[in-house]
């Protein structure tokens, strides 16, 4: 284990090395702004509407850093060649890319708690509001999204055979995992069975993140958010992300580096 | 030798294990949809609005995940089509299918309802629309009594049954935490009948106590009506005698 940490101790010095977290403090200011206009210019609980649009821009700023970083360090690692370095030293590659995840995550970590205290400290201490405990489990369900979509983005890396096809990959995958309710409302319409089969196959193998927008339902009157979600989400997200991290694993063993 | 023995051990316990977590995923996936989804998808017409924008904005909303950021922003849209005086000409005739359409986006966000209702009922009078939006309201939020409370005043107002609607209000209101809507309604209503000094006490209560800027813009104008209303007042008595 020691070894997955020294991994993703490097991982995570060298995104901030390169210079990844000022992403982090341009969107700040910009989603911040953008969700202040937007809230003085509506009309009815404007604290409320501030948090809802910051929310959207931690995940959003979360996204960001995580696809540039996919992208930035592909180019270093297998372009430039720079993971013979570290599978030279007595690291298996298992470790290799666990230590990656890790590392990955604590920066997309660090950036979506940084920009939710952030707001919280805004709404707090200038406007003189209330932040509700939702705002916060959104924000740790939303770590959960964050690390399934990190492993999923790594073991893209592994697969993929250039940038901007890992990119593609992680962009579709964030989009068609918003779907999956309408998957659903589709599979109860009269449609041909064999689209349905289809769309149920499809349902299976990507990841629900609606389960974790709970952004989305930060109103919803009818929400019950007890220990029985939390532990199925948490759990959820752990079998998704050891599934992909295995076909992440099993490609990077059969990757051929000469 | 020795790494090829590894594998074969390591890829026996794999394999199951693999097997375990796609079968345990897709379970909790099926058990946390029936958790996030629990009411299918129902979308209401879209009236007087151009449907592709309807289904391009109901559709950026249901597939990116930001549905209540597009909710946000077009409530937005809607403050500024009834803000805008041109569309005064057909007196906002696509005001209750915004305030739908915006309600269709973000269903619990309860502003929708209450400005929407307040501006249908109250300024445009159209009783019709005002109550289908509260009651479209109250069917995506059972538990939310200030819709509830907002439908029984305007049902009232609009029999012009004061008689019944005031002491309704006054008892809602003095239950606390009452929604600063009622008590412009209440105020709104005690200048109907001629009760100015409760009406000033309600006015000076919103602007004392309201956060919304234009919520305390009314109360002043309210407020300025009112004293000249007195101010003439007195001086016709003093002239008449």
């Amino acid at each position: 284990m020691n070894k997955v940490f020294s991994v993703a101790r490097f991982a995570f010095r060298e995104l901030i090395r390169s210079k990844m977290l000022y992403i982090w403090m341009v969107s700040a200011v910009v989603f911040c702004g953008i969700a202040f206009l937007l809230s003085i210019l509506s009309f009815g609980e404007v604290h409320k509407i501030f948090l809802d649009l910051g929310l959207v821009g931690m995940e959003f700023s979360g996204l960001l850093v995580l696809i540039l970083s996919v992208a930035v360090t592909y180019n270093t690692e297998f372009d430039q060649k720079a993971i013979y370095l570290q599978l030279a030293k007595p690291v298996t590659r298992g470790e290799y890319l666990l230590g990656r995840v890790f590392g990955f995550f604590a920066v997309v970590a660090l950036v979506v708690i940084g920009m939710g205290l952030f707001i919280a400290g805004l709404v707090l201490f200038v406007g003189r509001g209330s932040v509700d405990l939702l705002f916060v489990d959104s924000g740790l369900f939303m770590l959960m999204e964050m690390f399934v979509l990190t492993t999923l983005c790594l073991s893209f890396q592994m697969i993929g055979t250039s940038m901007v096809g890992v990119v593609l990959y992680s962009l579709f995958v964030i989009f068609l995992g918003h779907c999956i309710g309408q998957v659903e409302w589709l599979l109860n319409q009269q449609i041909a069975d064999y689209v349905k089969t289809i769309l149920r196959i499809v349902r299976f193998l990507l990841p629900n993140l609606e389960v974790f927008n709970l952004k989305d339902r930060i109103y919803d009157p009818n929400l019950v958010l007890g220990w029985s979600q939390w532990s199925e989400a948490l759990l959820y997200a752990f079998a998704y992300s050891f599934i992909v991290f295995l076909i992440g694993w099993i490609n990077l063993e059969k990757r051929q580096f000469e | 030798m020795t790494s090829d023995a590894n594998h074969i051990r390591v890829g026996r316990w794999i394999v199951p294990i693999f097997l375990a977590a796609f079968v345990a995923q897709i379970w909790l996936a099926d058990r946390l949809e029936n958790w996030v989804h629990p009411v299918p998808f129902t979308a209401s017409r879209s009236g007087t609005l151009d449907p592709k924008i309807v289904s391009s904005l109901r559709a950026a909303a249901l597939l990116t995940g930001y549905k209540v950021l597009i909710g946000h922003a077009f409530w937005i849209e809607v403050i500024q089509y009834y803000a805008d005086w041109d569309n005064a000409v057909d007196h906002f005739s696509k005001l209750y299918d915004y305030c739908r359409l915006a309600s269709d986006l973000n269903p619990e966000f309860i502003p929708v309802y209450t400005y929407g209702a307040a501006a249908l009922a109250y300024q445009l009078h159209r009783l019709d629309e005002a109550v289908k939006l509260l009651q479209k309201g109250i069917l995506a939020n059972p538990k939310e009594n200030r819709l509830k409370l907002m439908l029984a005043a305007i049902e009232y107002h609009y029999q012009a049954d004061y008689k019944t609607e005031i002491p309704f209000l006054e008892y809602q209101i003095s239950q606390g935490n009452a929604p600063t809507m009622l008590i412009n309604i209440l105020a709104n209503t005690y200048m109907k009948v001629g009760r100015d000094q409760d009406a000033i006490r309600l006015w000076q209560h919103i602007l004392a106590t309201t956060n919304s800027d234009s919520q305390k813009y009314e109360a002043a104008q309210k407020l300025k009506v009112l004293y000249q209303q007195i101010a003439a007042g007195d001086k016709t008595k003093r002239s008449s005698k």
